[in-house]
């Protein structure tokens, strides 16, 4: 049966996710919270793999998660629903191309969306923020972070290294 | 256009090394896949080029798949589609499989406990940027304020799961476009 839930779990992802790899964040944590497949740390640890591994974060990611839930067949097995609902939509669009971008119900569909995606990620950088409240240091740094580029994002992988590098310092330090 | 004589595999091949050069996210995908398609082997133009890589963001999904996909399409039809699909993933799917059974004995040391700690506040600080990046990008009328308040009251409050939410709003922004359509 897990295999269903997680197939189910995963095309809803890949049908119902717009803006990129971390719009898929919110479902995931959704997840989380709804199966036992894995914990609020475990996504964190999860989408930090998926930034820095090859390929793109969105698919990493649901084939971590997937690895997590059920063994590399549910990897497989997640990481192909995933993308199987935007190559029915892809095979459907190539052959409508100019048609489906002017299409009066596809642009109001769009322009709706990109609000609600802002809100999605918002409640999940809120929900992940909590547990952090405590974590004094945790706060300070993302701070720095945001600070440091609020005007324009860079490359994910500089926040990863960075954060990772101030983290190991911050061991020796306590010793 | 020389599209029919692409072989399957080497469209997989193609498709395996640019899954394996892609870091970082979606900055990368657009010079990629001119580079590749375009300038390399001159089997896609560069305006089709662009217009899948608008497509692919306005379609769910993840952008970099969908846009091979759309390309693979393109050159061999559906079967060009899934050969893209399956491409792109190859190297990613392994490398987490690897390190993902590595990580679990990893965690146990110090130094990869402090690495992540850093990492996990990373990861959270890229949310928060990919929020402020989308809000820059979106044409913010009063319309957009008010989904985007009830979205996050609704997720928030009334605990709905994303996609009950995604569902009741786009019905209700497409309800509320088409009446303000029928006015003008």
């Amino acid at each position: 049966m897990i295999y269903l839930h997680l197939f189910l779990e995963f095309f809803k992802i890949g049908l119902f996710s717009f803006g990129g790899g971390y719009a898929t964040i919110p479902f995931l944590y959704h997840i989380s919270q709804v199966y036992n497949w894995y914990s609020l740390e475990e996504l964190t640890q999860m989408v930090a793999v998926a930034s820095i591994t090859p390929g793109p974060v969105g698919i990493n990611v649901a084939t971590y998660a997937g690895l997590k839930s059920a063994g590399i067949f549910g990897s497989a097995l997640a990481t192909i629903a995933e993308m199987l609902p935007s190559m029915f939509l892809v095979i459907i669009v190539s052959k409508l191309l100019k048609k489906f971008s002017d299409n009066f119900y596809v642009k109001s569909l769009i322009q709706t969306l990109k609000p609600i995606s802002c809100g999605l990620l918002t409640s999940v950088s809120i929900g992940l923020l909590k547990p952090e409240i405590h974590d004094l240091k945790a706060l300070i740094l993302i701070g720095a972070l945001l600070i440091f580029s609020w005007k324009s994002k860079r490359d994910p992988l500089f926040y990863i290294l960075i954060a990772a590098v101030v983290g190991v310092v911050l061991v020796f330090l306590n010793k | 256009m020389e599209k029919e004589n692409l072989p399957l595999y080497k469209l997989f091949l193609i498709f395996t090394k640019i899954g394996a050069i892609l870091l970082g996210g979606g900055y990368v995908i657009l010079p990629i896949m001119t580079s590749e398609f375009v300038d390399k082997r001159k089997l896609v133009s560069h305006d089709e080029v662009v217009d899948y890589f608008a497509l692919a963001q306005s379609l769910p999904g993840i952008i970099a798949a969908n846009m091979s996909m759309f390309i693979g399409y393109k050159l061999r039809g559906k079967f060009g589609a899934l050969i893209a699909m399956l491409g792109v993933t190859f190297v990613p799917f392994w490398c987490i499989v690897l390190l993902a059974s590595a990580i679990g004995s990893l965690t146990e040391n110090n130094i990869v406990q402090g690495a992540l700690w850093g990492v996990g506040g990373a990861v959270i600080a890229l949310i928060v940027l990919t929020v402020r990046e989308m809000w820059q990008k979106s044409h913010r009328d009063l319309f957009f304020y008010i989904i985007f308040v009830l979205t996050l009251i609704t997720l928030l409050v009334v605990k709905l799961s994303p996609i009950q939410t995604i569902l009741i709003f786009s019905v209700i922004g497409i309800v509320y476009k088409r009446i303000a359509e029928g006015k003008k």
